[in-house]
């Protein structure tokens, strides 16, 4: 196994794209506007960095005021969505030699000296051999992070780890650890496809006129009576229609048998029983003690149901009503516990502090006792 | 007036997985999507497949005997035991071992795996499978929330049939697994369109990768800034696309959709809107070569949800009304309940026209190697390449579709082509 840097035109080395003068002017200077680009970037995340440093913040407009006219006209006039800027890389590392730039490879325990970001990677990073990371990235990415909107709030933890070892996956791997065997010629199936007895058909398209599925649909649907008011959209149910080909494409027939069996199954449809009200409840304790680990809820509060119903049922729930008095009720224990800092997880102190699996003290929402799913609206 | 047709591979089961508290990577979203799709009423323009699990033995085909062992023998409990192999094969943060991680690997992959195998069967020109398209894995490890390749899985499968297949990429992040996979042969090619420059994940993709040995010029890279909105990247998207029709001529085409490269993703930078991006999409299928969609990277949920019901529309020549159906996810889609929100972009473009000009010409000028290179005997071989309906196809206009008469003339000819010319193409391989 040999570790090929990705060869370039004539042999030239990756690394120093901006070195290769063999490349008409055109894409060098490409390459070198490229490079501009990065340094930008490291510098808004440094000026991001700053904000948590008022000391450095003063210090960069210092330096500012003392640059050269030519430059701070780059800076600013040259790139429009440059805000908070920076000098030029050079000076920059003079100024804060702890921060290097991320050219530099050696791997450097300094994470730890510098200021720790706000939310801490999981601690399977652990597992990683130390990484260049700079603080410069941390923060540009955690900044990234932070602007995504409300919905994926509750994400607020994750920093991607991608960028700890990007300086590992940089090149491409060459040798047989690498690559595909590619299938020598070309062969034709037989008969049979080799797996086709394990794959399922439940529609074909092509047997019937369209208009005659969709007639089918609304009689189908004014059967089963699909818990979701359809709209001026006709929706399709999957049942129906494979109960449609299982019968030969025989409408009738196919209607006959969809009323057989519609008290049978009459949520099938929408591939989801109905909760009870205890199981929500569980559910939401469960959510409470483990955040989201749905195998341990499983394990612990709803024995009832499968991990894949409980993540379903998760997105439903994070959208309801339901939800949203839970989320209330937990947004003011976490008030409470603004006088421990340090902690981050809140669900893991909520936990801890409050005895959780003591089922009297944990739904506590006033959710009327209804023993309906989380409404879908 | 003759259609595509477009077989959808779903599991019921494949959103139902969750990689973990914080991972920016939902399964669910698949869940949405097919809701979605039953909702607008998509579903019944489809064959519609409930997909063959693949099993570890199809996963080898690709990966090593070794990683894929330890991924269907790890799980969250037993995870201590195995703490040497976590780092070995990069399992651990960005790709956790989840709660029947092993299950939602052989389904995504199944999903593609049988996409392909139809495909070679002729019994449709476009497969769907909205869970596959994980690209970022590699023979040995696990990377960037990728554990099985089913992306290239299927390319080997399709590789059984299609003396060559082409590879194309429009997630914001580059294909390296794919790329890497089939680096050194000019029976794939390789075209990845992404974000490059600034440590972007996973840091592969200058144009200076462009294959090597038999490989070399065969696999494609557009490195792209930040921002890239809908008219740049089709500025460069059609003519390189096309420059790679023309001198590649491949016989089929797998698509990765990867999500991510749309406006207001939650890792990505690009601005595209969701018609920007189905416009990749639609100019594929216009090429009228069997094809293979897969999903991929896409993690800001309602949008990837929007992007590919949208695409689902466009595969089977589906109009579908802006605002969205009701469903049980409708939501996720507030405030505005509609398939095409306004984009609200993050970023300034930073991909100058003058820069965008100067990477197509150099992939051009490296396509044009593939011609000239002595490696490449697969174009002396005269070719699969034109068949006489196929040229008339390219003359058509893209936007008109062909008869039917002309496209079951085409998949024939191609298969017939190839009978007879299987032992050249033998020969290619070898060397």
């Amino acid at each position: 196994m040999e570790q090929v840097v990705a060869p370039q035109k004539d042999g030239k080395d990756t690394e120093s794209p901006m070195k290769d003068k063999l490349f008409d002017p055109s894409i060098d200077m490409l390459v070198n506007d490229f490079d501009d680009e990065r340094t930008l970037e490291e510098e808004e995340a440094l000026a991001a960095g700053e904000f948590q440093d008022p000391d450095a913040e003063l210090s960069s407009l210092q330096k500012e005021s003392n640059m050269p006219l030519e430059e701070l006209l780059a800076l600013y006039g040259y790139r429009g969505e440059n805000q908070e800027n920076e000098s030029p890389e050079e000076e920059k590392e003079e100024e804060e030699p702890q921060q290097h730039s991320p050219e530099m490879s050696e791997p450097i325990e300094e994470q730890e000296s510098e200021p720790s970001p706000p939310e801490e990677p999981s601690k399977l990073s652990a597992l990683y051999e130390p990484m260049p990371e700079t603080d410069q990235d941390e923060s540009r990415l955690l900044r990234s992070v932070s602007r995504v909107s409300e919905e994926e709030e509750e994400d607020y933890d994750y920093s991607p780890d991608e960028e700890d070892w990007r300086k590992v996956n940089k090149t491409i791997m060459v040798g047989s650890d690498y690559q595909a065997q590619i299938p020598e010629g070309l062969c034709h199936y037989d008969d049979a496809l080799p797996y086709e007895n394990e794959d399922k058909l439940l529609w074909d398209p092509s047997v019937m006129l369209c208009s005659e599925v969709e007639d089918f649909l609304k009689k189908a649907s004014a059967i089963t009576k699909p818990p979701i008011p359809t709209g001026t959209q006709l929706r399709d149910d999957e049942q129906a229609l494979y109960l449609l080909q299982q019968c030969g494409h025989n409408v009738e027939e196919a209607l006959r048998r969809l009323r057989m069996t519609v008290p049978a199954n009459p949520s099938e449809t929408m591939n989801e029983s109905l909760w009870s009200e205890e199981e929500c409840r569980n559910f939401e304790s469960g959510v409470r003690c483990y955040g989201k680990n749905f195998h341990k809820i499983q394990q612990d509060k709803v024995r009832t149901r499968s991990v894949g119903e409980l993540v379903q049922f998760y997105y439903l729930w994070k959208k309801s009503e339901r939800h949203d008095i839970f989320a209330n009720k937990a947004r003011l224990e976490k008030k409470k516990y603004a006088l421990h800092p340090g902690l981050t997880d809140f669900m893991d102190r909520f936990l801890e502090d409050q005895d959780s699996r003591d089922r009297s003290s944990s739904p506590n929402v006033p959710c009327g006792g209804n023993g309906k799913p989380p409404p879908d609206t | 007036m003759s259609k595509h047709k477009v077989s959808y591979f779903f599991n019921p089961d494949v959103g139902n997985f969750h990689y973990g508290t914080g991972h920016p990577m939902k399964p669910h979203r698949l869940s949405v999507i097919h809701s979605l799709i039953m909702n607008y009423g998509l579903h019944k323009k489809m064959q519609i497949y409930r997909p063959y699990k693949a099993s570890a033995h199809d996963m080898c085909r690709f990966h090593s005997d070794e990683y894929i062992d330890f991924l269907q023998k790890v799980t969250p409990q037993n995870i201590q035991a195995y703490t040497k192999h976590l780092s070995h094969y990069n399992v651990g943060d960005d790709c956790p071992v989840f709660y029947g991680l092993f299950d939602f690997c052989s389904m995504y992959t199944g999903a593609s795996l049988e996409g392909a195998m139809k495909l070679n069967n002729n019994d449709c020109d476009i497969a769907i499978n909205w869970s596959g398209g994980l690209h970022h894995a590699k023979k040995f490890e696990a990377s960037g929330f990728c554990y099985v390749n089913d992306i290239v899985i299927a390319i080997l499968e399709l590789l059984k049939h299609h003396p060559r297949v082409l590879y194309i990429d429009i997630d914001v992040h580059h294909g390296d697994g794919v790329q890497e996979a089939f680096y050194l042969t000019d029976r794939v090619m390789t075209v990845s369109f992404h974000k490059y420059g600034n440590y972007f994940f996973p840091g592969t993709g200058d144009m200076y990768e462009i294959g090597a040995e038999s490989g070399r010029y065969y696999s494609v890279n557009v490195p792209l800034k930040e921002g890239i909105d809908d008219a740049s990247y089709w500025q460069v998207f059609k003519p390189v696309i096309s420059a790679v029709m023309e001198f590649y001529q491949p016989t089929a085409i797998v698509l990765q959709c990867g999500a991510d490269s749309l406006a207001m993703d939650r890792l990505g930078c690009f601005s595209l809107s969701t018609k920007g991006h189905g416009e990749c999409v639609k100019f594929v299928k216009s090429l009228n070569v069997p094809t293979l969609v897969v999903g991929g990277g896409g993690y800001t949920l309602r949008n990837v949800a929007r992007c590919w019901t949208y695409e689902t529309s466009l595969l089977v020549d589906e109009q579908i009304s802006n605002e969205l159906p009701f469903t049980e996810y409708l939501e996720f889609f507030a405030p505005d309940f509609t398939l095409h929100p306004e984009v609200v972009t993050r970023q300034e473009n930073a991909n100058s026209k003058h820069y965008l000009e100067a990477i197509t010409k150099f992939t051009f000028d490296n396509l044009k190697m593939c011609q000239h290179s002595p490696s490449v005997q697969m174009h002396d071989v005269p070719g699969p390449a034109l068949t006489e309906d196929e040229k008339m196809k390219e003359e058509d206009d893209p936007d008109v579709r062909i008869s039917q008469d002309l496209e079951d003339k085409m998949v024939e000819a191609k298969n017939e082509f190839y009978d007879g010319d299987k032992d050249n193409d033998k020969e290619d391989v070898k060397t």
